[in-house]
């Protein structure tokens, strides 16, 4: 596995969160790789996007949805965290860990707090390491 | 519907450790509804699968695809390319399918990817319930809807056991004591004569215990 | 309904006399000594002693044999036998089986479900229900035919029973239940051990309103309670159980030692109620691992000598 100097983040984000993820940051210069991925409600994240998300090498993936309660389409951040869940524990079943999934509710247009949860995740990453399956197939070492 | 559960996935990494390249193979019609093979699920195992694999460093190719049934072979026969391309078939239908389609691609190893339970229905959304046990004898007429053999943990027809409490079962005090729902439902009926009623032995030979049953319709055969 | 060969309960029964039957359970293995040892604490205490059936689903050594076993020792034994296990195959085999060794009483019952027991594993029959038993039992001694029809050579002349539970759910249906046991054929019932003495004269007095009390002959279940722990356990696990607060608390409040003294006392308060209850013709006494307390309740209660 070659050397990776910047951990890759991706964000789903409802659209009444935020619009777009790269006007929200200021610096450029932030370490992290980030991937934003809009919806126009969080429970359209389905389940295989967050797998395939990870397929493509994230190392962490985060959900950020409306605040409970504040749901614009009334339970789609509800059913955002239940799938969140259900994903959580199929990554620590095939060893990925459940942590490197992770859901925030922000509220609509708090940008402030969008951000912090961006670098939030971005911070679980480096903690975290790189993804077990961020480096691909390694054919040297096959094992069944 | 046929109601099923996806197996763990330690147990579906065992089961095609053999193989290098599989087809996961999903079926639209009962095991879609109850979430366990549709083709939502097939896409989520096939990803799961890929990633586990990659943390193992282990090679495979999975090609994903899902028809409308895997009991008929009118739609089992548009597997047959993709079946043709590996090593084997991994089935998310129920387990009529994958016998359906065991026979249908007799030389290909078909594994089953979910573990096939009861007949019932969705009570209410994400809560599926066993109602039929297919004895081949109806009787909720007498019953008020409501099936002893099914839903009787003791199969009793007579009325229920003494373990009945608060309208749920001694095995489990989250189910509902099916003898409490047939009175309540006979109650409503105005049929409670029915429950006086010496209801005799069942008589089992409709049922599996004569072995696998065969339906022919002749009046369909050419 | 032959009496020449009537078994002891039987007679009791029918002269009038308030019959007095106990529980024993059979060894987890093959040694008989276990079960001779509960019959001599019970012989002579008694008119007959249950002999239970895999109970709560935990293997132990067939009720057929242990009911040999206290035969051999000149103890009538009711030989109790549950659906879960075998279907109506075994079940007429070993009623004829029994009937032949000289065993003349039978409790039909369902069965505690296999969960709870040492096999969760195991399959379950269940292919008749106990009122079909009692209904085959029936026809074995008053028509001499199997369930099949077929002609018996030696017709078992069983004296049945059935069991009865007042305290379980839904309360309302548990006399039409009562009412189904009786027309199907049972000649006996026993119910399930009374704390709680209200429900059991509510039903009674049910039972007595639709003529049943003239039908069969109900034997009350009584049970001493050895501890707090006891009564609390059988409150709230057992199920079909009606122990009301005040005998916990009654229970709760001696010291420890002093427990199964008090739980006597109380048995012996609810015998004397239940002799003055119409249509209650006997107790069922089951001292679960406890026999050696029969001979005592017995015999504080004035029912020794048996006849």
């Amino acid at each position: 596995m070659g050397q990776r100097s910047k951990s890759k983040v991706t964000i789903f984000h409802c659209i009444n969160v935020f619009a777009d993820g790269d006007a929200l940051l200021v610096d450029a210069n932030e370490s992290a790789a980030l991937n934003f991925v809009k919806l126009p409600c969080s429970s359209m994240v389905k389940d295989v996007f967050l797998l395939r998300a990870f397929e493509a090498g994230a190392d962490v993936v985060a959900v950020l949805v409306c605040a409970e309660g504040a749901c614009r389409y009334v339970e789609g951040n509800l059913r955002a965290k239940k799938r969140v869940g259900w994903v959580k524990a199929l990554l620590d079943e095939i060893g990925l860990d459940g942590r490197r999934l992770a859901l925030f509710n922000v509220t609509a247009g708090d940008t402030l707090t969008a951000v912090k949860f961006i670098r939030e995740a971005h911070s679980l990453a480096a903690a975290l390491g790189p993804s077990p399956a961020a480096g691909g197939y390694r054919p040297e070492t096959v094992k069944v | 519907m046929i109601v099923g559960e996806q197996k763990p996935i330690s147990e579906i990494k065992q089961i095609v450790a053999p193989y290098k390249k599989i087809l996961i193979l999903g079926c639209g019609t009962c095991v879609k509804t109850c979430f366990a093979g549709g083709d939502d699920e097939v896409a989520v195992l096939a990803s799961a699968l890929r990633l586990s694999c990659m943390t193992e460093g282990r090679e495979i190719e999975i090609e994903e695809q899902t028809i409308e049934r895997q009991c008929e072979d009118e739609f089992i026969q548009e597997s047959a390319r993709a079946v043709a391309r590996n090593q084997a078939i991994l089935s998310l239908a129920c387990g009529a399918g994958v016998q359906a389609m065991a026979r249908r691609f007799a030389s290909m190893p078909v594994l089953p990817g979910v573990n096939t339970t009861f007949m019932g229905v969705l009570e209410k959304p994400g809560l599926f319930t066993e109602e039929c046990s297919g004895c081949g004898d109806c009787k909720l007429a007498v019953f008020g809807g409501v099936c002893p053999f099914t839903r009787c943990a003791k199969k009793l027809i007579n009325g229920p056991c003494g373990g009945s409490r608060n309208g749920h079962c001694e095995v489990n005090s989250e189910t509902d004591c099916a003898w409490h729902l047939i009175i309540e439902r006979l109650k409503a009926l105005g049929q409670m004569d029915n429950l006086r009623v010496y209801q005799p032995p069942k008589n089992w030979s409709a049922s599996l215990s004569s072995g696998p049953r065969k339906l022919t319709r002749e009046d369909h055969v050419l | 309904m032959k009496t020449e060969s009537a078994g002891k309960l039987q007679q009791v029964l029918a002269s009038g006399g308030f019959a007095v039957t106990a529980e024993c359970g059979p060894p987890r293995g093959a040694d008989p000594e276990i079960i001779r040892k509960k019959g001599e604490l019970l012989k002579g205490r008694v008119d007959a002693v249950n002999v239970t059936d895999n109970q709560t689903a935990i293997v132990r050594m067939s009720s057929i044999a242990a009911c040999a076993h206290l035969l051999a020792m000149g103890i009538e034994p009711v030989m109790q036998m549950v659906t879960r296990d075998r279907n109506r195959i075994a079940l007429q085999s070993d009623i004829m089986g029994a009937y032949s060794l000289g065993i003349k009483n039978i409790l039909c019952l369902s069965g505690d479900h296999q969960t709870f027991g040492s096999q969760p594993d195991a399959l379950n029959v269940f292919d008749i229900d106990s009122l079909n038993l009692v209904r085959s039992v029936l026809t074995m001694r008053e028509q001499g035919q199997d369930m099949s029809g077929f002609e018996l050579k030696g017709a078992p002349q069983m004296f049945i029973g059935a069991a009865a539970n007042p305290f379980a759910d839904p309360f309302d249906y548990r006399v039409i239940r009562l009412a189904k046991k009786i027309e199907a054929g049972a000649d006996f019932i026993q119910t399930q051990c009374v704390y709680n003495m209200e429900r059991f004269k509510a039903w009674m007095n049910m039972a007595s309103e639709e003529g049943l009390t003239e039908m069969v002959h109900i034997l009350a279940g009584v049970t001493p309670m050895k501890s707090e722990g006891m009564a609390k356990y059988m409150a709230n696990r057992v199920a079909g159980m009606d122990v009301p607060e005040s005998l916990i608390k009654r229970m709760g409040s001696v010291p420890k030692q002093k427990a199964p003294e008090e739980g006597i006392k109380i048995c012996l308060e609810t015998i004397a109620e239940l002799r003055d209850i119409k249509g209650v013709h006997g107790i069922h006494l089951m001292a679960i691992e406890w026999e050696d307390v029969v001979a005592q309740i017995v015999s504080e209660a004035g029912l020794l000598p048996r006849p």
